[in-house]
C-alpha cells in the first residue's frame, strides 16, 4: 500500500475534508502541519504554490477537493456508478459555493454594517433555501448518493461545521430532517467519530 | 430518437461550454437547450439547486457545471486513464474554475467604477492562475498525459474568454498556447466552434 503524506497548516481549513475522508476510509496517512515560517521553503516545490498537498509514490497532488475525491475513489466513498459519482460531485460543488459565498461576502467584508446585513441574509434567506434544495437531494436514510456514506455527506458536514463558529448560533437543520440524518451518518461513522474525538483543537 | 443527454443553460458559453466541447470532441449527440426569461423562471424551481446548467440523463437531473462536465468526460472517455490521471486533470479544472465567474463579472459590469474594480482583481488573477497552469502543464499540447482530456477543454474555454478580454495574453504562456492550438486543430472541436451560437461570453 502506498504511504500517504498530507501537508497543510496547523488547522482544519481546506485540508479537513481530506482528513475526514481518510478517517472514514480507515486509511493511514501522515498528517503534516506546517508552521508559517516553514511554508516559504516548500511553496515553490508544490504543484501550484498552495496547500494542502498530498504526496504518495513520488507524486504530488494539490487542490483539496481533487485530493479528497482521489482518496474517496480508492476507498469506494466517491459513488458507485458514474451517475452517483456525478451526484456526489454536484453536492460537493454546492457546498463549495456555500463556503465561498460566506468567505467573500461576509468573512472578507470590512464594512461592519454591510457584514452584518450580509450575515443576516445568509442565515435567514440563503442557507434555508439552499438547505431546502439539499434536503430534497438527500435520501430518507440520509445519503446524497446511493444508500451509504459518500464524500458528499462528508462535504456537507465539513462545510456547515466550518461556517458555524463564525455565526451567532450554528446553522439550524430544523425542517430538514434528511439533512439531520446526513449529519448523524457522518458523525456516527466509526472512523470519523474517532477522528473528531482525537483531532487537534485549532482556531480554524 | 431523442439524444441521451439534454443540457440546459442560458444562451452563453460560460459554465455549460466545457460540456458542449466534451460532447463535440467525442462526437456524441446532445440536446443543447438555451433558456431565458419566463422559461427560465418556470424551470428554476424544478432544478436541484435553483441554477443552470443542468444535465438530464436517464431520468436524473444533474447540476453544477464542473460536475456535469466531469460526468460527460467520464461517459466519453475524456476524464483520464487512471485514478491518478483523473486527479491530475481535476487539479487543473479546480484551479482555473475560479477565474471564469470573476472574468464574467469584469466583462458584464455596467457601472464603470465597478467594472474598473473587477478588472483590477481579474488582471491580478489571470497571471497568477495561468502562471500556475503553465508551470504544471505538459509540453506536448496537453495539460496531462498524451491525449485530449476534459481539462484541456475546460482551460480552453476560460482562455478563449481571456483572449477576448485582453488579446495577446496567451502569448506569454507557450505550453498553454500549445494546448489551445491542439484543441483548435481538433476537427470536431473546430466544427463545433464554427457552428456554435455567437455569444459575448
Amino acid at each position: 500500500m502506498p504511504s500517504y503524506k498530507l501537508t497543510y497548516f496547523n488547522g482544519r481549513g481546506t485540508a479537513e475534508i481530506v482528513r475526514l475522508v481518510f478517517a472514514a476510509a480507515g486509511t493511514e496517512y501522515e498528517d503534516v502541519r506546517l508552521e508559517q515560517d516553514q511554508w516559504p521553503e516548500l511553496k515553490p516545490n508544490t504543484p501550484m504554490g498552495q496547500l494542502p498537498i498530498l504526496e504518495m509514490d513520488g507524486t504530488m497532488l494539490c487542490q483539496s477537493n481533487s485530493i479528497a475525491r482521489y482518496i474517496a475513489k480508492l476507498a469506494g466513498l466517491a459513488g458507485k456508478t458514474p451517475l452517483d459519482q456525478a451526484r456526489v460531485d454536484m453536492v460537493m460543488d454546492g457546498m463549495v459555493d456555500m463556503g465561498n459565498k460566506f468567505a467573500y461576502e461576509i468573512y472578507y467584508e470590512k464594512d461592519e454594517d454591510k457584514k452584518a446585513e450580509k450575515k443576516k441574509d445568509y442565515v435567514e434567506k440563503y442557507v434555508p433555501q439552499f438547505f431546502s434544495s439539499l434536503n430534497k437531494l438527500a435520501s430518507d436514510g440520509g445519503y446524497f448518493a446511493g444508500d451509504e456514506l459518500t464524500l458528499a455527506d462528508i462535504a456537507f458536514y465539513n462545510m456547515t461545521t466550518m461556517v458555524n463558529p463564525y455565526l451567532e448560533q450554528p446553522l439550524s437543520l430544523d425542517g430538514f430532517p434528511k439533512l439531520q440524518k446526513v449529519e448523524d451518518n457522518v458523525t456516527s461513522n466509526p472512523g470519523i467519530a474517532k477522528w473528531l474525538k482525537e483531532r487537534p483543537e485549532t482556531p480554524y | 430518437m431523442a439524444p441521451k443527454y439534454k443540457l440546459t443553460y442560458f444562451n452563453v458559453r460560460a459554465r455549460a461550454e466545457p460540456t458542449r466541447l466534451i460532447f463535440a470532441a467525442a462526437g456524441v449527440e446532445f440536446e443543447d437547450v438555451r433558456v431565458a426569461g419566463a422559461d427560465w423562471q418556470a424551470l428554476k424551481p424544478k432544478t436541484p439547486m435553483g441554477q443552470v446548467p443542468i444535465l438530464e440523463v436517464d431520468g436524473v437531473m444533474l447540476c453544477q457545471g464542473v460536475s456535469i462536465a466531469r460526468f460527460a468526460a467520464k461517459e466519453t472517455g475524456l476524464a483520464g486513464k487512471t485514478n491518478l490521471e483523473q486527479a491530475q486533470a481535476d487539479m487543473f479544472v479546480d484551479e482555473i474554475s475560479e477565474l471564469l465567474p470573476k472574468l464574467a463579472g469584469a466583462v458584464f459590469a455596467s457601472d464603470e467604477a465597478v467594472k474598473a474594480e473587477k478588472a483590477k482583481e481579474v488582471d491580478k488573477m489571470i497571471p497568477e492562475k495561468l502562471g500556475r497552469l503553465e508551470k504544471l502543464s505538459g509540453a506536448n499540447g496537453h495539460l496531462v498525459g498524451d491525449s485530449l482530456l476534459w481539462c484541456d477543454l475546460v482551460v480552453f474555454n476560460v482562455a478563449f474568454n481571456v483572449e477576448n478580454y485582453k488579446p495577446g495574453t496567451l502569448k506569454n504562456y507557450p505550453k498553454l498556447t500549445k494546448v489551445m492550438d491542439t484543441v483548435k486543430a481538433n476537427k470536431r472541436i473546430a466544427d463545433w466552434i464554427a457552428k456554435r451560437p455567437e455569444t459575448k461570453f
